[in-house]
Protein backbone atom coordinates (compact mmCIF):
# COMPACT_ATOMS: atom_id res chain seq x y z
CA UNK A 1 0.00 0.00 0.00
CA UNK A 2 1.39 3.35 -1.01
CA UNK A 3 1.46 5.98 1.69
CA UNK A 4 0.91 9.59 0.84
CA UNK A 5 3.28 11.91 2.58
CA UNK A 6 3.10 15.67 2.18
CA UNK A 7 5.64 15.80 -0.64
CA UNK A 8 3.92 13.19 -2.78
CA UNK A 9 0.60 14.79 -2.05
CA UNK A 10 2.01 18.09 -3.28
CA UNK A 11 3.47 16.49 -6.42
CA UNK A 12 0.17 14.82 -7.26
CA UNK A 13 -1.67 18.07 -6.76
CA UNK A 14 0.80 19.68 -9.14
CA UNK A 15 0.01 17.11 -11.87
CA UNK A 16 -3.70 17.77 -11.66
CA UNK A 17 -3.39 21.50 -11.47
CA UNK A 18 -0.67 22.13 -14.03
CA UNK A 19 -3.13 23.27 -16.68
CA UNK A 20 -4.22 26.18 -14.60
CA UNK A 21 -2.43 29.30 -15.74
CA UNK A 22 -0.04 31.45 -13.81
CA UNK A 23 -0.37 35.20 -13.64
CA UNK A 24 1.95 38.17 -13.27
CA UNK A 25 0.78 40.88 -10.88
CA UNK A 26 2.11 44.44 -10.74
CA UNK A 27 1.72 46.10 -7.33
CA UNK A 28 1.30 49.78 -6.52
CA UNK A 29 4.41 51.60 -5.44
CA UNK A 30 4.69 55.18 -4.15
CA UNK A 31 7.87 55.93 -6.13
CA UNK A 32 7.21 54.78 -9.68
CA UNK A 33 5.75 57.51 -11.88
CA UNK A 34 2.36 56.83 -13.48
CA UNK A 35 3.83 57.74 -16.88
CA UNK A 36 6.79 55.40 -16.29
CA UNK A 37 4.61 52.42 -15.39
CA UNK A 38 2.52 53.06 -18.52
CA UNK A 39 5.66 53.30 -20.68
CA UNK A 40 7.23 50.12 -19.25
CA UNK A 41 4.02 48.13 -19.84
CA UNK A 42 3.96 49.36 -23.46
CA UNK A 43 7.62 48.50 -23.99
CA UNK A 44 7.67 45.06 -22.35
CA UNK A 45 4.28 43.72 -23.39
CA UNK A 46 3.60 45.65 -26.59
CA UNK A 47 0.35 47.04 -25.16
CA UNK A 48 -1.25 50.04 -26.83
CA UNK A 49 -0.97 53.27 -24.91
CA UNK A 50 -4.65 53.01 -23.95
CA UNK A 51 -4.33 49.43 -22.66
CA UNK A 52 -1.15 50.22 -20.73
CA UNK A 53 -2.76 53.34 -19.24
CA UNK A 54 -5.82 51.34 -18.19
CA UNK A 55 -3.68 48.71 -16.43
CA UNK A 56 -1.55 51.40 -14.77
CA UNK A 57 -4.71 53.10 -13.46
CA UNK A 58 -5.93 49.75 -12.09
CA UNK A 59 -2.64 49.34 -10.21
CA UNK A 60 -2.88 52.92 -8.99
CA UNK A 61 -6.49 52.77 -7.79
CA UNK A 62 -6.87 49.11 -6.75
CA UNK A 63 -3.32 48.48 -5.55
CA UNK A 64 -2.53 45.81 -8.12
CA UNK A 65 -3.34 44.47 -11.59
CA UNK A 66 -2.77 41.28 -13.55
CA UNK A 67 -0.63 42.21 -16.56
CA UNK A 68 -0.04 38.78 -18.13
CA UNK A 69 -0.94 35.11 -17.81
CA UNK A 70 0.46 31.86 -19.16
CA UNK A 71 2.91 29.14 -18.15
CA UNK A 72 5.00 29.45 -15.03
CA UNK A 73 8.17 29.87 -17.11
CA UNK A 74 6.62 32.68 -19.14
CA UNK A 75 5.48 34.48 -16.02
CA UNK A 76 8.92 34.14 -14.42
CA UNK A 77 10.34 35.75 -17.53
CA UNK A 78 7.81 38.61 -17.34
CA UNK A 79 8.49 39.21 -13.64
CA UNK A 80 12.25 39.28 -14.24
CA UNK A 81 11.83 41.91 -16.97
CA UNK A 82 9.52 44.01 -14.78
CA UNK A 83 12.07 43.83 -11.95
CA UNK A 84 14.79 44.93 -14.37
CA UNK A 85 12.84 48.18 -14.83
CA UNK A 86 12.01 48.55 -11.15
CA UNK A 87 8.32 47.67 -11.18
CA UNK A 88 7.15 45.69 -8.17
CA UNK A 89 5.87 42.40 -9.61
CA UNK A 90 5.16 38.85 -8.44
CA UNK A 91 3.78 35.71 -10.03
CA UNK A 92 1.33 33.14 -8.71
CA UNK A 93 -1.33 30.68 -9.80
CA UNK A 94 -4.42 32.32 -11.19
CA UNK A 95 -6.77 31.14 -8.45
CA UNK A 96 -4.37 31.63 -5.57
CA UNK A 97 -5.34 34.48 -3.29
CA UNK A 98 -2.73 37.23 -3.20
CA UNK B 1 2.47 55.68 -7.76
CA UNK B 2 3.19 59.34 -8.03
CA UNK B 3 3.04 62.15 -10.52
CA UNK B 4 6.10 64.06 -11.59
CA UNK B 5 6.48 67.62 -10.33
CA UNK B 6 5.90 70.36 -12.88
CA UNK B 7 8.63 71.14 -15.35
CA UNK B 8 11.06 73.88 -14.48
CA UNK B 9 13.57 73.49 -17.28
CA UNK B 10 13.62 71.57 -20.52
CA UNK B 11 15.00 68.16 -19.46
CA UNK B 12 15.14 65.57 -22.22
CA UNK B 13 13.62 66.30 -25.59
CA UNK B 14 13.33 64.40 -28.83
CA UNK B 15 15.87 65.12 -31.51
CA UNK B 16 15.00 63.42 -34.80
CA UNK B 17 13.78 59.85 -35.18
CA UNK B 18 15.95 57.99 -32.72
CA UNK B 19 17.71 60.51 -30.52
CA UNK B 20 16.95 62.22 -27.23
CA UNK B 21 18.99 65.10 -25.93
CA UNK B 22 19.49 66.97 -22.69
CA UNK B 23 21.77 69.75 -21.49
CA UNK B 24 23.00 69.41 -17.94
CA UNK B 25 24.79 72.03 -15.91
CA UNK B 26 28.07 71.00 -14.34
CA UNK B 27 26.48 70.58 -10.93
CA UNK B 28 23.57 68.56 -12.35
CA UNK B 29 26.02 66.21 -14.10
CA UNK B 30 27.99 65.85 -10.89
CA UNK B 31 24.88 64.95 -8.91
CA UNK B 32 23.77 62.39 -11.52
CA UNK B 33 27.23 60.77 -11.78
CA UNK B 34 27.50 60.62 -8.00
CA UNK B 35 24.08 58.96 -7.63
CA UNK B 36 24.53 56.46 -10.44
CA UNK B 37 27.94 55.45 -9.09
CA UNK B 38 26.35 54.80 -5.70
CA UNK B 39 23.86 52.45 -7.34
CA UNK B 40 26.71 50.62 -9.09
CA UNK B 41 28.59 50.28 -5.80
CA UNK B 42 25.52 49.16 -3.90
CA UNK B 43 24.77 46.41 -6.43
CA UNK B 44 28.43 45.33 -6.38
CA UNK B 45 28.34 45.02 -2.60
CA UNK B 46 26.07 42.03 -2.95
CA UNK B 47 28.87 39.77 -4.12
CA UNK B 48 28.58 36.09 -4.79
CA UNK B 49 30.61 34.05 -2.39
CA UNK B 50 30.50 31.12 -4.82
CA UNK B 51 31.76 33.11 -7.77
CA UNK B 52 34.87 30.91 -7.91
CA UNK B 53 32.69 28.04 -9.12
CA UNK B 54 32.98 28.46 -12.90
CA UNK B 55 29.89 26.41 -13.69
CA UNK B 56 27.72 28.41 -11.31
CA UNK B 57 29.07 31.62 -12.80
CA UNK B 58 28.48 30.39 -16.34
CA UNK B 59 24.82 29.58 -15.81
CA UNK B 60 24.24 32.63 -13.63
CA UNK B 61 23.52 30.84 -10.36
CA UNK B 62 24.21 32.98 -7.32
CA UNK B 63 24.92 31.95 -3.79
CA UNK B 64 22.07 34.15 -2.66
CA UNK B 65 18.77 32.52 -1.98
CA UNK B 66 17.65 34.82 0.81
CA UNK B 67 16.51 38.39 0.21
CA UNK B 68 18.95 41.25 0.96
CA UNK B 69 18.87 42.62 4.53
CA UNK B 70 19.31 46.16 3.27
CA UNK B 71 15.95 47.80 2.49
CA UNK B 72 17.26 49.58 -0.59
CA UNK B 73 18.76 46.41 -2.09
CA UNK B 74 15.55 44.55 -1.27
CA UNK B 75 13.55 47.12 -3.24
CA UNK B 76 15.96 46.86 -6.19
CA UNK B 77 16.03 43.05 -6.02
CA UNK B 78 12.54 42.12 -4.79
CA UNK B 79 11.02 38.71 -4.21
CA UNK B 80 9.20 37.27 -7.22
CA UNK B 81 6.90 35.06 -5.15
CA UNK B 82 4.94 35.61 -1.95
CA UNK B 83 5.94 32.06 -1.00
CA UNK B 84 9.40 32.11 0.62
CA UNK B 85 10.55 28.76 -0.77
CA UNK B 86 9.60 29.68 -4.34
CA UNK B 87 11.08 33.16 -3.87
CA UNK B 88 14.42 31.71 -2.71
CA UNK B 89 14.59 29.26 -5.59
CA UNK B 90 13.84 31.99 -8.13
CA UNK B 91 16.37 34.36 -6.54
CA UNK B 92 19.09 31.72 -6.62
CA UNK B 93 18.78 31.34 -10.39
CA UNK B 94 17.98 34.89 -11.45
CA UNK B 95 19.38 37.47 -9.03
CA UNK B 96 22.85 37.63 -10.60
CA UNK B 97 21.29 38.37 -14.01
CA UNK B 98 19.03 41.05 -12.54
CA UNK B 99 21.99 42.69 -10.82
CA UNK B 100 24.00 42.57 -14.05
CA UNK B 101 21.16 44.21 -16.01
CA UNK B 102 20.67 46.97 -13.46
CA UNK B 103 24.43 47.55 -13.34
CA UNK B 104 24.51 47.74 -17.15
CA UNK B 105 21.77 50.42 -17.13
CA UNK B 106 23.70 52.42 -14.53
CA UNK B 107 27.02 52.04 -16.37
CA UNK B 108 25.42 53.17 -19.61
CA UNK B 109 24.06 56.30 -17.90
CA UNK B 110 27.42 56.94 -16.23
CA UNK B 111 29.36 56.67 -19.51
CA UNK B 112 26.89 59.00 -21.28
CA UNK B 113 27.42 61.61 -18.56
CA UNK B 114 31.19 61.16 -18.37
CA UNK B 115 31.65 61.42 -22.11
CA UNK B 116 29.29 64.38 -22.56
CA UNK B 117 30.94 67.61 -23.63
CA UNK B 118 29.57 70.67 -21.83
CA UNK B 119 26.86 68.51 -20.29
CA UNK B 120 25.26 67.73 -23.67
CA UNK B 121 23.88 64.19 -23.52
CA UNK B 122 22.46 62.41 -26.56
CA UNK B 123 20.99 58.90 -26.38
CA UNK B 124 19.16 56.60 -28.79
CA UNK B 125 16.07 54.59 -27.88
CA UNK B 126 18.06 51.81 -26.23
CA UNK B 127 20.19 54.30 -24.33
CA UNK B 128 17.04 56.12 -23.23
CA UNK B 129 15.62 52.90 -21.77
CA UNK B 130 18.87 52.33 -19.86
CA UNK B 131 18.61 55.88 -18.47
CA UNK B 132 14.98 55.30 -17.46
CA UNK B 133 15.88 52.08 -15.65
CA UNK B 134 18.86 53.64 -13.90
CA UNK B 135 17.05 56.86 -12.93
CA UNK B 136 14.20 54.74 -11.61
CA UNK B 137 16.58 52.62 -9.51
CA UNK B 138 18.09 55.81 -8.06
CA UNK B 139 14.58 57.11 -7.25
CA UNK B 140 13.61 53.76 -5.68
CA UNK B 141 16.74 53.91 -3.51
CA UNK B 142 16.11 57.53 -2.47
CA UNK B 143 12.44 56.71 -1.92
CA UNK B 144 13.33 54.00 0.60
CA UNK B 145 15.61 56.41 2.48
CA UNK B 146 12.91 59.12 2.41
CA UNK B 147 10.39 56.55 3.57
CA UNK B 148 7.90 57.66 0.90
CA UNK B 149 5.89 54.54 1.72
CA UNK B 150 4.70 56.14 4.96
CA UNK B 151 5.44 59.82 4.59
CA UNK B 152 3.30 61.93 2.25
CA UNK B 153 4.75 64.23 -0.41
CA UNK B 154 3.11 67.12 1.43
CA UNK B 155 5.07 66.26 4.57
CA UNK B 156 8.30 65.97 2.58
CA UNK B 157 7.65 69.38 0.99
CA UNK B 158 7.74 71.09 4.38
CA UNK B 159 10.88 69.52 5.86
CA UNK B 160 12.95 71.98 7.92
CA UNK B 161 15.71 73.78 5.98
CA UNK B 162 18.41 72.12 8.10
CA UNK B 163 16.96 68.63 7.68
CA UNK B 164 19.39 66.64 5.50
CA UNK B 165 16.44 64.80 3.98
CA UNK B 166 15.23 68.11 2.53
CA UNK B 167 18.13 68.05 0.04
CA UNK B 168 17.52 64.38 -0.70
CA UNK B 169 13.88 65.13 -1.42
CA UNK B 170 14.86 67.98 -3.75
CA UNK B 171 17.10 65.61 -5.74
CA UNK B 172 14.39 62.92 -5.72
CA UNK B 173 11.82 65.40 -7.10
CA UNK B 174 14.21 66.72 -9.73
CA UNK B 175 14.99 63.17 -10.89
CA UNK B 176 11.27 62.43 -11.17
CA UNK B 177 10.85 65.47 -13.35
CA UNK B 178 13.88 64.51 -15.50
CA UNK B 179 12.59 60.95 -15.87
CA UNK B 180 9.16 62.27 -16.87
CA UNK B 181 10.69 64.51 -19.55
CA UNK B 182 12.41 61.50 -21.15
CA UNK B 183 9.23 59.39 -20.98
CA UNK B 184 7.24 62.18 -22.66
CA UNK B 185 9.86 62.45 -25.41
CA UNK B 186 9.78 58.68 -25.94
CA UNK B 187 5.97 58.44 -25.93
CA UNK B 188 5.79 61.30 -28.36
CA UNK B 189 7.83 59.20 -30.75
CA UNK B 190 5.77 56.09 -30.07
CA UNK B 191 2.54 57.74 -31.23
Amino acid sequence: MVKLDEKIDEAIKEIFTSDRPWITIVWDDPVNLMSYVTYVLMELFGFTREKAYELMMKVHTEGKAVVSSGSREEMEHDVARLHEFGLWATLQREDQSA
Amino acid sequence: MSQAPEARQTGFRRHGDNAFIADFSESESEVLVNLVEQIIELLAERKDSHSNDPLAVMVGITSHDSPPDDDVLLRLLPNAYADQVDASEFRRYTEATLRAKKTAHAMSMRIDLKSASDGYVEVDNEGANAWLGAMNDIRLALGVRLNVEDVSHEELEILAPDDPLRGVYAVYSWLGWLQESLIMALMDQAL
